[in-house]
Protein backbone atom coordinates (compact mmCIF):
# COMPACT_ATOMS: atom_id res chain seq x y z
CA UNK A 1 0.00 0.00 0.00
CA UNK A 2 1.20 3.53 -0.98
CA UNK A 3 1.52 5.28 1.89
CA UNK A 4 3.16 9.33 2.47
CA UNK A 5 4.40 10.18 6.29
CA UNK A 6 6.14 13.50 7.25
CA UNK A 7 7.22 13.41 10.60
CA UNK A 8 7.57 16.55 12.48
CA UNK A 9 8.74 18.59 9.07
CA UNK A 10 10.65 21.76 9.74
CA UNK A 11 11.39 23.74 6.28
CA UNK A 12 13.69 26.76 5.61
CA UNK A 13 13.66 28.94 3.00
CA UNK A 14 16.71 31.09 2.83
CA UNK A 15 16.96 31.00 6.68
CA UNK A 16 13.59 31.56 7.12
CA UNK A 17 11.60 29.12 9.36
CA UNK A 18 8.43 28.12 7.34
CA UNK A 19 7.25 24.45 8.25
CA UNK A 20 7.31 24.66 11.91
CA UNK A 21 6.56 20.98 12.90
CA UNK A 22 4.14 19.23 10.27
CA UNK A 23 2.76 15.83 10.75
CA UNK A 24 0.74 14.37 7.57
CA UNK A 25 -0.21 10.93 7.06
CA UNK A 26 -1.40 10.53 2.86
CA UNK A 27 -2.62 6.43 2.24
CA UNK A 28 -3.29 5.07 -1.14
CA UNK A 29 -6.28 6.27 -2.92
CA UNK A 30 -6.93 8.93 -0.43
CA UNK A 31 -7.93 12.69 -0.78
CA UNK A 32 -6.25 15.00 1.28
CA UNK A 33 -7.35 18.96 1.30
CA UNK A 34 -4.31 21.62 2.36
CA UNK A 35 -6.11 24.81 2.98
CA UNK A 36 -4.70 27.78 4.79
CA UNK A 37 -3.89 31.74 4.25
CA UNK A 38 -1.18 32.73 1.63
CA UNK A 39 1.74 32.10 3.04
CA UNK A 40 1.78 30.07 5.43
CA UNK A 41 3.55 26.83 3.83
CA UNK A 42 0.80 25.01 1.81
CA UNK A 43 3.25 25.56 -1.56
CA UNK A 44 6.41 25.05 0.87
CA UNK A 45 4.98 21.45 2.26
CA UNK A 46 4.37 20.30 -1.54
CA UNK A 47 7.80 22.06 -2.89
CA UNK A 48 9.83 20.30 0.09
CA UNK A 49 8.33 16.93 -0.16
CA UNK A 50 9.66 17.14 -4.24
CA UNK A 51 12.93 18.34 -3.32
CA UNK A 52 13.02 21.74 -4.84
CA UNK A 53 16.74 22.79 -3.84
CA UNK A 54 15.85 25.97 -2.59
CA UNK A 55 13.43 24.60 0.40
CA UNK A 56 15.75 22.91 3.19
CA UNK A 57 14.97 20.45 5.39
CA UNK A 58 16.09 21.81 8.65
CA UNK A 59 14.51 18.58 10.54
CA UNK A 60 11.88 15.53 10.62
CA UNK A 61 11.22 13.13 8.10
CA UNK A 62 9.42 12.05 5.02
CA UNK A 63 8.85 8.85 3.82
CA UNK A 64 7.19 7.23 1.33
CA UNK A 65 6.41 3.48 0.94
CA UNK A 66 9.31 2.88 3.21
CA UNK A 67 11.86 4.84 1.41
CA UNK A 68 13.47 8.07 3.11
CA UNK A 69 12.16 10.37 0.25
CA UNK A 70 14.63 13.31 2.35
CA UNK A 71 17.93 10.99 0.83
CA UNK A 72 16.67 10.84 -2.78
CA UNK A 73 16.91 13.38 -5.81
CA UNK A 74 14.73 14.92 -7.53
CA UNK A 75 14.23 12.78 -10.20
CA UNK A 76 13.96 9.62 -7.94
CA UNK A 77 11.17 10.84 -6.12
CA UNK A 78 9.65 11.16 -9.10
CA UNK A 79 10.33 8.00 -10.47
CA UNK A 80 9.29 6.52 -6.77
CA UNK A 81 5.54 7.97 -8.22
CA UNK A 82 5.50 11.26 -6.86
CA UNK A 83 4.31 13.87 -8.73
CA UNK A 84 3.96 18.02 -7.97
CA UNK A 85 1.59 19.69 -10.83
CA UNK A 86 2.87 22.88 -9.65
CA UNK A 87 1.61 26.46 -9.30
CA UNK A 88 3.66 28.16 -12.08
CA UNK A 89 4.77 25.69 -14.70
CA UNK A 90 8.45 26.53 -16.43
CA UNK A 91 8.88 27.44 -19.79
CA UNK A 92 11.31 25.21 -21.16
CA UNK A 93 12.10 26.65 -25.27
CA UNK A 94 13.33 24.27 -27.62
CA UNK A 95 12.24 21.49 -25.81
CA UNK A 96 8.58 19.76 -26.77
CA UNK A 97 5.92 18.66 -24.98
CA UNK A 98 5.94 15.14 -26.55
CA UNK A 99 9.94 14.70 -26.38
CA UNK A 100 9.86 15.95 -22.91
CA UNK A 101 6.86 13.22 -21.82
CA UNK A 102 8.26 10.18 -24.25
CA UNK A 103 11.90 11.02 -21.92
CA UNK A 104 9.96 11.43 -19.00
CA UNK A 105 7.89 7.99 -19.62
CA UNK A 106 10.90 6.27 -20.46
CA UNK A 107 12.79 7.30 -17.45
CA UNK A 108 10.80 5.55 -15.39
CA UNK A 109 10.43 1.71 -18.00
CA UNK A 110 13.37 -0.87 -18.86
CA UNK A 111 11.97 -0.75 -22.30
CA UNK A 112 11.72 2.30 -24.17
CA UNK A 113 7.70 2.95 -25.10
CA UNK A 114 7.06 2.04 -28.27
CA UNK A 115 5.91 5.13 -30.65
CA UNK A 116 2.61 3.92 -31.50
CA UNK A 117 1.92 3.28 -27.76
CA UNK A 118 2.68 6.80 -27.04
CA UNK A 119 1.07 8.53 -30.07
CA UNK A 120 -1.84 7.16 -28.36
CA UNK A 121 -1.58 7.48 -25.14
CA UNK A 122 -0.73 11.34 -25.99
CA UNK A 123 -3.39 11.71 -28.35
CA UNK A 124 -5.95 10.36 -25.71
CA UNK A 125 -4.34 12.67 -22.69
CA UNK A 126 -4.53 15.82 -25.32
CA UNK A 127 -8.41 14.62 -26.29
CA UNK A 128 -8.97 14.38 -22.40
CA UNK A 129 -8.09 17.37 -21.41
CA UNK A 130 -9.38 19.32 -24.57
CA UNK A 131 -6.02 20.81 -25.66
CA UNK A 132 -5.17 21.76 -28.85
CA UNK A 133 -4.14 18.87 -31.02
CA UNK A 134 -0.83 20.56 -32.24
CA UNK A 135 0.70 20.10 -27.69
CA UNK A 136 2.70 17.51 -28.83
CA UNK A 137 4.82 19.54 -31.21
CA UNK A 138 4.84 22.91 -29.24
CA UNK A 139 7.34 23.81 -27.04
CA UNK A 140 6.89 22.89 -23.01
CA UNK A 141 4.57 25.59 -21.97
CA UNK A 142 6.24 28.08 -24.17
CA UNK A 143 3.55 30.80 -24.95
CA UNK A 144 1.05 28.89 -23.30
CA UNK A 145 -1.92 30.95 -21.50
CA UNK A 146 -2.13 30.56 -17.56
CA UNK A 147 -4.70 27.83 -18.10
CA UNK A 148 -3.30 25.99 -20.75
CA UNK A 149 -0.10 25.34 -18.77
CA UNK A 150 -2.37 23.75 -15.56
CA UNK A 151 -4.03 21.50 -18.33
CA UNK A 152 -1.07 20.41 -19.86
CA UNK A 153 0.34 19.63 -15.86
CA UNK A 154 -2.51 17.33 -15.89
CA UNK A 155 -1.64 16.17 -19.10
CA UNK A 156 1.68 15.24 -17.89
CA UNK A 157 0.32 13.61 -14.81
CA UNK A 158 -2.20 11.47 -16.73
CA UNK A 159 0.50 10.51 -18.47
CA UNK A 160 3.43 9.58 -16.04
CA UNK A 161 0.64 7.60 -13.67
CA UNK A 162 1.80 8.80 -10.47
CA UNK A 163 0.88 6.95 -7.37
CA UNK A 164 0.97 9.93 -5.06
CA UNK A 165 -0.23 13.62 -7.26
CA UNK A 166 0.38 16.54 -5.46
CA UNK A 167 -1.81 19.33 -7.58
CA UNK A 168 -0.37 23.12 -5.98
CA UNK A 169 -3.63 25.14 -6.92
CA UNK A 170 -3.86 24.07 -10.32
CA UNK A 171 -7.61 25.04 -10.80
CA UNK A 172 -6.25 28.89 -10.65
CA UNK A 173 -6.12 30.06 -14.20
CA UNK A 174 -9.17 27.84 -15.24
CA UNK A 175 -12.49 29.04 -16.48
CA UNK A 176 -15.40 27.03 -14.84
CA UNK A 177 -15.70 24.82 -18.21
CA UNK A 178 -11.71 23.90 -17.88
CA UNK A 179 -12.29 22.84 -14.10
CA UNK A 180 -14.53 20.77 -14.85
CA UNK A 181 -12.16 19.00 -17.70
CA UNK A 182 -9.35 19.51 -15.40
CA UNK A 183 -11.39 17.60 -12.29
CA UNK A 184 -12.80 14.57 -14.71
CA UNK A 185 -9.48 14.07 -15.36
CA UNK A 186 -8.23 13.83 -12.58
CA UNK A 187 -10.97 11.56 -11.00
CA UNK A 188 -10.58 8.88 -14.02
CA UNK A 189 -6.70 8.77 -13.42
CA UNK A 190 -7.91 8.08 -9.75
CA UNK A 191 -10.36 5.86 -10.15
CA UNK A 192 -8.19 3.96 -12.90
CA UNK A 193 -5.14 4.38 -11.12
CA UNK A 194 -6.07 4.00 -7.03
CA UNK A 195 -3.41 7.65 -6.50
CA UNK A 196 -3.52 9.37 -3.75
CA UNK A 197 -4.04 13.14 -4.16
CA UNK A 198 -2.50 16.17 -1.91
CA UNK A 199 -4.55 18.89 -2.92
CA UNK A 200 -3.95 22.66 -2.53
CA UNK A 201 -6.52 24.98 -3.56
CA UNK A 202 -8.23 28.67 -2.16
CA UNK A 203 -11.91 27.34 -3.77
CA UNK A 204 -15.02 24.89 -2.53
CA UNK A 205 -15.54 24.70 -6.18
CA UNK A 206 -12.93 22.86 -6.97
CA UNK A 207 -13.38 20.40 -3.60
CA UNK A 208 -17.05 20.30 -4.72
CA UNK A 209 -16.08 18.33 -8.01
CA UNK A 210 -12.82 16.63 -6.19
CA UNK A 211 -14.34 15.42 -2.74
CA UNK A 212 -11.26 15.57 -0.20
CA UNK A 213 -12.09 12.72 2.48
CA UNK A 214 -9.71 14.63 4.81
CA UNK A 215 -8.97 18.40 5.02
CA UNK A 216 -6.04 19.70 6.58
CA UNK A 217 -5.53 23.72 7.87
CA UNK A 218 -1.94 24.98 7.98
CA UNK A 219 -1.14 28.35 9.67
CA UNK A 220 2.19 29.69 10.18
CA UNK A 221 3.74 26.36 9.25
CA UNK A 222 1.61 23.69 11.33
CA UNK A 223 -1.47 21.90 10.54
CA UNK A 224 -3.64 23.28 13.23
CA UNK A 225 -7.18 21.98 12.40
CA UNK A 226 -8.21 18.35 10.55
CA UNK A 227 -11.58 17.52 9.68
CA UNK A 228 -13.26 15.92 6.48
CA UNK A 229 -14.84 18.21 3.47
CA UNK A 230 -17.35 20.09 5.67
CA UNK A 231 -14.48 21.97 6.81
CA UNK A 232 -13.69 22.96 3.48
CA UNK A 233 -16.99 23.93 2.75
CA UNK A 234 -16.95 26.12 6.32
CA UNK A 235 -13.77 27.72 5.35
CA UNK A 236 -14.95 28.99 2.00
CA UNK A 237 -18.20 30.47 3.64
CA UNK A 238 -16.46 31.62 6.84
CA UNK A 239 -12.94 31.99 6.28
CA UNK A 240 -9.84 31.67 8.49
CA UNK A 241 -10.95 34.18 11.48
CA UNK A 242 -12.68 31.52 14.00
CA UNK A 243 -10.00 29.02 13.45
CA UNK A 244 -7.44 32.02 14.95
CA UNK A 245 -9.89 33.02 17.85
CA UNK A 246 -10.77 29.13 18.52
CA UNK A 247 -7.70 27.81 18.07
CA UNK A 248 -5.12 30.52 19.26
CA UNK A 249 -3.06 30.75 16.19
CA UNK A 250 -1.87 33.98 14.09
CA UNK A 251 -1.01 33.68 10.58
CA UNK A 252 2.42 34.31 9.64
CA UNK A 253 1.94 37.68 7.46
CA UNK A 254 2.50 37.54 4.02
CA UNK A 255 6.13 38.45 2.64
CA UNK A 256 5.70 41.99 1.42
CA UNK A 257 6.56 41.68 -2.06
CA UNK A 258 6.56 45.16 -3.29
CA UNK A 259 8.37 46.12 -6.40
CA UNK A 260 10.77 49.29 -5.66
CA UNK A 261 8.24 51.88 -7.02
CA UNK A 262 9.74 55.49 -8.18
CA UNK A 263 7.19 58.20 -7.29
CA UNK A 264 8.55 60.35 -9.56
CA UNK A 265 7.06 58.49 -12.60
CA UNK A 266 3.48 59.26 -13.47
CA UNK A 267 2.00 55.95 -13.70
CA UNK A 268 3.12 54.45 -10.93
CA UNK A 269 2.23 57.40 -8.76
CA UNK A 270 -1.47 57.69 -9.86
CA UNK A 271 -1.34 53.79 -9.21
CA UNK A 272 0.10 54.49 -5.41
CA UNK A 273 -3.00 57.58 -5.19
CA UNK A 274 -5.42 55.10 -6.25
CA UNK A 275 -4.59 52.77 -3.69
CA UNK A 276 -4.59 54.89 -1.25
CA UNK A 277 -8.29 56.13 -2.35
CA UNK A 278 -9.30 52.98 -1.26
CA UNK B 1 26.80 12.21 -52.87
CA UNK B 2 29.44 13.91 -54.81
CA UNK B 3 32.97 14.19 -54.13
CA UNK B 4 34.12 17.70 -55.42
CA UNK B 5 37.80 18.07 -56.56
CA UNK B 6 39.66 20.19 -55.19
CA UNK B 7 39.32 23.43 -57.44
CA UNK B 8 35.67 23.23 -58.68
CA UNK B 9 33.62 25.92 -59.91
CA UNK B 10 30.06 24.67 -59.48
CA UNK B 11 26.61 26.13 -61.75
CA UNK B 12 23.91 24.79 -59.58
CA UNK B 13 20.87 23.27 -60.97
CA UNK B 14 17.79 23.46 -59.04
CA UNK B 15 16.99 21.07 -56.64
CA UNK B 16 18.81 19.49 -54.05
CA UNK B 17 22.13 17.89 -54.16
CA UNK B 18 24.43 16.17 -51.84
CA UNK B 19 28.33 16.98 -52.00
CA UNK B 20 31.63 15.92 -49.83
CA UNK B 21 34.65 17.33 -49.32
CA UNK B 22 37.32 14.58 -48.81
CA UNK B 23 41.14 16.23 -49.21
CA UNK B 24 44.48 16.55 -47.25
CA UNK B 25 45.01 19.61 -49.23
CA UNK B 26 44.28 23.42 -49.16
CA UNK B 27 40.99 23.52 -51.74
CA UNK B 28 38.89 26.40 -53.22
CA UNK B 29 35.00 25.63 -54.56
CA UNK B 30 32.42 28.34 -56.09
CA UNK B 31 28.83 28.33 -56.32
CA UNK B 32 26.56 30.08 -58.73
CA UNK B 33 22.74 29.50 -57.90
CA UNK B 34 20.87 31.21 -60.55
CA UNK B 35 17.24 29.36 -59.68
CA UNK B 36 16.17 27.42 -56.63
CA UNK B 37 19.41 25.36 -55.21
CA UNK B 38 19.59 23.45 -51.92
CA UNK B 39 23.04 21.88 -51.37
CA UNK B 40 24.26 19.54 -48.78
CA UNK B 41 27.88 19.96 -48.47
CA UNK B 42 29.52 17.33 -46.03
CA UNK B 43 33.44 18.29 -44.99
CA UNK B 44 34.52 14.86 -44.21
CA UNK B 45 38.42 16.15 -44.61
CA UNK B 46 39.72 18.91 -44.80
CA UNK B 47 42.74 21.54 -43.94
CA UNK B 48 41.59 24.53 -45.69
CA UNK B 49 38.68 25.93 -47.45
CA UNK B 50 38.09 29.08 -49.59
CA UNK B 51 34.71 28.75 -50.43
CA UNK B 52 32.42 31.48 -52.49
CA UNK B 53 28.87 31.36 -53.30
CA UNK B 54 26.83 33.75 -55.46
CA UNK B 55 23.10 33.95 -55.74
CA UNK B 56 21.52 35.77 -58.92
CA UNK B 57 18.70 37.91 -59.35
CA UNK B 58 15.44 36.09 -57.69
CA UNK B 59 17.94 33.29 -57.12
CA UNK B 60 17.03 30.91 -53.80
CA UNK B 61 20.04 28.98 -52.37
CA UNK B 62 20.00 27.30 -49.29
CA UNK B 63 23.17 26.25 -48.30
CA UNK B 64 24.20 23.61 -45.17
CA UNK B 65 27.89 23.07 -44.50
CA UNK B 66 28.69 19.62 -41.89
CA UNK B 67 31.61 19.41 -40.61
CA UNK B 68 32.91 15.92 -39.87
CA UNK B 69 36.30 16.64 -40.85
CA UNK B 70 38.98 14.50 -38.93
CA UNK B 71 41.50 17.15 -38.45
CA UNK B 72 41.17 20.81 -37.77
CA UNK B 73 39.72 22.97 -40.70
CA UNK B 74 39.45 26.47 -41.68
CA UNK B 75 36.92 28.05 -43.81
CA UNK B 76 37.19 31.22 -45.63
CA UNK B 77 34.18 32.17 -47.28
CA UNK B 78 32.62 35.02 -49.03
CA UNK B 79 28.59 34.56 -50.45
CA UNK B 80 27.37 37.48 -52.45
CA UNK B 81 23.86 37.86 -53.32
CA UNK B 82 22.40 39.88 -55.94
CA UNK B 83 18.58 41.60 -56.70
CA UNK B 84 16.10 39.96 -54.71
CA UNK B 85 18.22 37.03 -54.17
CA UNK B 86 18.12 34.58 -50.94
CA UNK B 87 20.81 32.72 -49.41
CA UNK B 88 20.02 30.68 -46.00
CA UNK B 89 23.85 29.08 -44.95
CA UNK B 90 23.79 27.04 -41.85
CA UNK B 91 26.53 25.36 -40.56
CA UNK B 92 26.27 21.96 -38.57
CA UNK B 93 29.62 22.19 -35.86
CA UNK B 94 29.09 18.73 -33.88
CA UNK B 95 32.21 16.94 -34.83
CA UNK B 96 35.17 17.11 -31.98
CA UNK B 97 37.82 18.71 -34.04
CA UNK B 98 38.45 22.40 -34.45
CA UNK B 99 37.13 24.32 -36.79
CA UNK B 100 36.91 28.35 -37.98
CA UNK B 101 34.85 30.12 -39.87
CA UNK B 102 35.35 33.63 -41.62
CA UNK B 103 32.68 34.59 -43.39
CA UNK B 104 31.33 37.63 -45.10
CA UNK B 105 27.80 37.68 -46.96
CA UNK B 106 27.15 40.86 -49.01
CA UNK B 107 23.82 41.48 -49.61
CA UNK B 108 24.79 43.81 -53.13
CA UNK B 109 21.26 44.38 -54.65
CA UNK B 110 17.69 45.58 -53.52
CA UNK B 111 15.69 42.81 -51.69
CA UNK B 112 18.41 40.38 -51.20
CA UNK B 113 17.94 38.39 -47.95
CA UNK B 114 20.37 36.03 -45.97
CA UNK B 115 20.14 34.34 -42.58
CA UNK B 116 22.94 32.73 -41.49
CA UNK B 117 22.75 30.06 -38.44
CA UNK B 118 24.99 27.90 -36.44
CA UNK B 119 24.57 25.06 -34.40
CA UNK B 120 27.46 23.62 -32.20
CA UNK B 121 27.85 21.14 -30.17
CA UNK B 122 32.13 20.91 -28.34
CA UNK B 123 34.31 19.83 -26.38
CA UNK B 124 37.19 21.98 -28.63
CA UNK B 125 37.97 25.23 -30.19
CA UNK B 126 34.93 26.53 -32.63
CA UNK B 127 35.15 29.68 -33.68
CA UNK B 128 33.11 32.00 -35.83
CA UNK B 129 33.96 35.41 -37.23
CA UNK B 130 30.83 36.35 -39.31
CA UNK B 131 29.40 39.79 -41.25
CA UNK B 132 26.32 40.32 -42.81
CA UNK B 133 27.34 43.54 -44.89
CA UNK B 134 23.74 45.53 -46.25
CA UNK B 135 25.37 47.22 -49.47
CA UNK B 136 21.62 47.91 -51.49
CA UNK B 137 18.00 49.26 -49.92
CA UNK B 138 15.67 47.24 -48.57
CA UNK B 139 17.91 44.22 -47.63
CA UNK B 140 17.63 41.75 -44.81
CA UNK B 141 20.24 40.15 -42.73
CA UNK B 142 19.97 37.58 -39.98
CA UNK B 143 21.94 36.33 -37.93
CA UNK B 144 21.46 33.07 -35.58
CA UNK B 145 24.17 31.42 -33.58
CA UNK B 146 23.78 28.63 -31.03
CA UNK B 147 26.46 26.74 -29.19
CA UNK B 148 26.13 24.10 -26.61
CA UNK B 149 29.87 23.80 -24.80
CA UNK B 150 30.95 21.37 -22.71
CA UNK B 151 34.22 20.70 -20.39
CA UNK B 152 37.39 21.53 -22.71
CA UNK B 153 35.10 23.74 -25.16
CA UNK B 154 36.10 26.86 -26.61
CA UNK B 155 33.39 28.44 -28.23
CA UNK B 156 34.14 32.04 -30.01
CA UNK B 157 31.53 34.09 -32.22
CA UNK B 158 32.49 37.39 -34.06
CA UNK B 159 28.58 38.32 -35.46
CA UNK B 160 28.60 41.60 -37.30
CA UNK B 161 25.36 43.05 -39.03
CA UNK B 162 26.52 46.07 -40.94
CA UNK B 163 24.01 48.22 -42.49
CA UNK B 164 25.92 50.98 -45.36
CA UNK B 165 25.55 54.72 -46.32
CA UNK B 166 22.55 53.83 -48.81
CA UNK B 167 20.93 50.72 -47.46
CA UNK B 168 17.67 52.51 -46.78
CA UNK B 169 15.05 50.39 -45.50
CA UNK B 170 17.11 47.44 -44.45
CA UNK B 171 17.03 44.88 -41.99
CA UNK B 172 19.87 43.60 -39.28
CA UNK B 173 19.26 41.41 -36.72
CA UNK B 174 21.18 38.65 -34.97
CA UNK B 175 20.84 36.35 -31.72
CA UNK B 176 23.73 34.40 -30.30
CA UNK B 177 23.19 32.43 -27.48
CA UNK B 178 25.85 29.79 -25.65
CA UNK B 179 24.29 27.17 -23.08
CA UNK B 180 27.34 26.24 -20.91
CA UNK B 181 27.00 22.94 -18.54
CA UNK B 182 30.17 22.12 -17.17
CA UNK B 183 33.13 24.10 -15.20
CA UNK B 184 36.68 24.31 -17.16
CA UNK B 185 35.06 25.71 -20.72
CA UNK B 186 35.30 28.97 -22.65
CA UNK B 187 32.64 30.70 -24.27
CA UNK B 188 32.57 34.54 -25.48
CA UNK B 189 30.25 36.29 -28.01
CA UNK B 190 30.86 39.53 -29.88
CA UNK B 191 27.78 41.18 -30.70
CA UNK B 192 28.34 43.76 -33.43
CA UNK B 193 26.20 46.01 -35.04
CA UNK B 194 27.70 48.97 -37.52
CA UNK B 195 24.54 51.32 -38.97
CA UNK B 196 25.39 53.86 -40.48
CA UNK B 197 22.36 54.82 -42.51
CA UNK B 198 19.05 56.23 -40.89
CA UNK B 199 15.59 54.30 -41.63
CA UNK B 200 16.60 50.83 -41.35
CA UNK B 201 15.18 48.23 -38.13
CA UNK B 202 18.19 46.43 -36.17
CA UNK B 203 18.47 44.38 -33.31
CA UNK B 204 20.84 41.73 -31.36
CA UNK B 205 20.38 39.50 -28.66
CA UNK B 206 23.37 37.52 -26.54
CA UNK B 207 22.47 34.89 -23.89
CA UNK B 208 25.43 33.26 -22.32
CA UNK B 209 25.32 31.07 -19.27
CA UNK B 210 24.01 27.67 -17.61
CA UNK B 211 20.54 26.20 -18.07
CA UNK B 212 18.48 27.78 -15.68
CA UNK B 213 18.02 26.28 -12.09
CA UNK B 214 14.17 26.35 -11.90
CA UNK B 215 14.03 24.46 -15.88
CA UNK B 216 16.06 22.16 -14.25
CA UNK B 217 13.93 21.27 -11.15
CA UNK B 218 10.83 21.39 -13.17
CA UNK B 219 11.88 18.56 -15.91
CA UNK B 220 14.03 16.79 -12.74
CA UNK B 221 10.64 17.04 -11.02
CA UNK B 222 8.97 14.49 -14.31
CA UNK B 223 11.94 11.97 -13.65
CA UNK B 224 14.66 13.30 -15.79
CA UNK B 225 17.84 12.93 -14.74
CA UNK B 226 20.56 16.03 -14.71
CA UNK B 227 21.87 14.31 -17.48
CA UNK B 228 18.67 13.32 -19.21
CA UNK B 229 17.91 17.16 -19.23
CA UNK B 230 20.67 18.43 -20.40
CA UNK B 231 20.52 16.34 -23.12
CA UNK B 232 17.10 17.36 -24.20
CA UNK B 233 17.84 21.08 -23.90
CA UNK B 234 21.20 20.69 -26.11
CA UNK B 235 18.89 18.69 -28.48
CA UNK B 236 16.05 21.67 -28.58
CA UNK B 237 18.91 24.18 -29.10
CA UNK B 238 20.80 22.29 -31.80
CA UNK B 239 18.14 20.89 -33.68
CA UNK B 240 16.70 23.64 -35.79
CA UNK B 241 20.10 23.24 -37.93
CA UNK B 242 18.99 19.84 -39.16
CA UNK B 243 15.52 21.43 -40.49
CA UNK B 244 18.04 23.68 -43.07
CA UNK B 245 17.15 21.26 -45.81
CA UNK B 246 14.09 20.12 -46.99
CA UNK B 247 14.59 17.00 -47.89
CA UNK B 248 13.35 14.42 -45.07
CA UNK B 249 16.13 11.65 -45.70
CA UNK B 250 18.24 13.72 -45.06
CA UNK B 251 16.43 15.57 -41.91
CA UNK B 252 16.22 12.21 -40.38
CA UNK B 253 19.96 11.25 -40.86
CA UNK B 254 21.19 14.42 -39.42
CA UNK B 255 18.47 14.18 -36.49
CA UNK B 256 19.72 10.70 -35.36
CA UNK B 257 23.14 11.76 -35.95
CA UNK B 258 22.71 14.76 -33.63
CA UNK B 259 21.22 12.50 -30.93
CA UNK B 260 23.58 10.19 -30.71
CA UNK B 261 26.33 13.12 -30.52
CA UNK B 262 24.44 14.83 -27.64
CA UNK B 263 24.00 11.64 -25.83
CA UNK B 264 27.48 10.60 -25.86
CA UNK B 265 28.75 13.93 -25.09
CA UNK B 266 25.78 14.92 -22.25
CA UNK B 267 25.81 11.58 -20.18
CA UNK B 268 29.81 11.99 -19.66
Amino acid sequence: MNTLEIKDLHVSVEEKEILKGVNLTVHENEIHALMGPNGNGKSTLLAAIMGHPKYQVTSGSIVYNGQNVLEMSVDARSRAGLFLAMQYPQEIPGVTNSDFLRAAINARREEPISLFQFIKGMEKTIKDLEMKEDLAHRFLNEGFSGGEKKRNEIVQMEMLKPSLAMLDEVDSGLDVDALHVVANAIKQLKEETKMSLLVVSHYERFYELIVPEFTHVLVDGKIVLEGDAELARKIDSEGYDWIYKEYDVKPASEAEKRAPVSLGACATSQRVRRKEQK
Amino acid sequence: MRKLSANEEVILTDGYQMLEVDTKEEAQFSFVCRGKSEVFLKVKNAKQITLKTKTEENGELTFLIWNESETPCEFEESHELLKDASLQLSYGEVNQTEASHHLVVDLLEPGAHAQVGSATLTRVKKSFTMSVVSHADHTYGQIDNYGVVLTGGNYFVDATGAIKKGAYASESHQTSCALCFDEGMKANILPRLLIDENDVQASHATSLGSVDEEHMYYMQARGLSPQQCTALISTGYLMPVTRTIQDETLQQELRAELERKIHELCSI
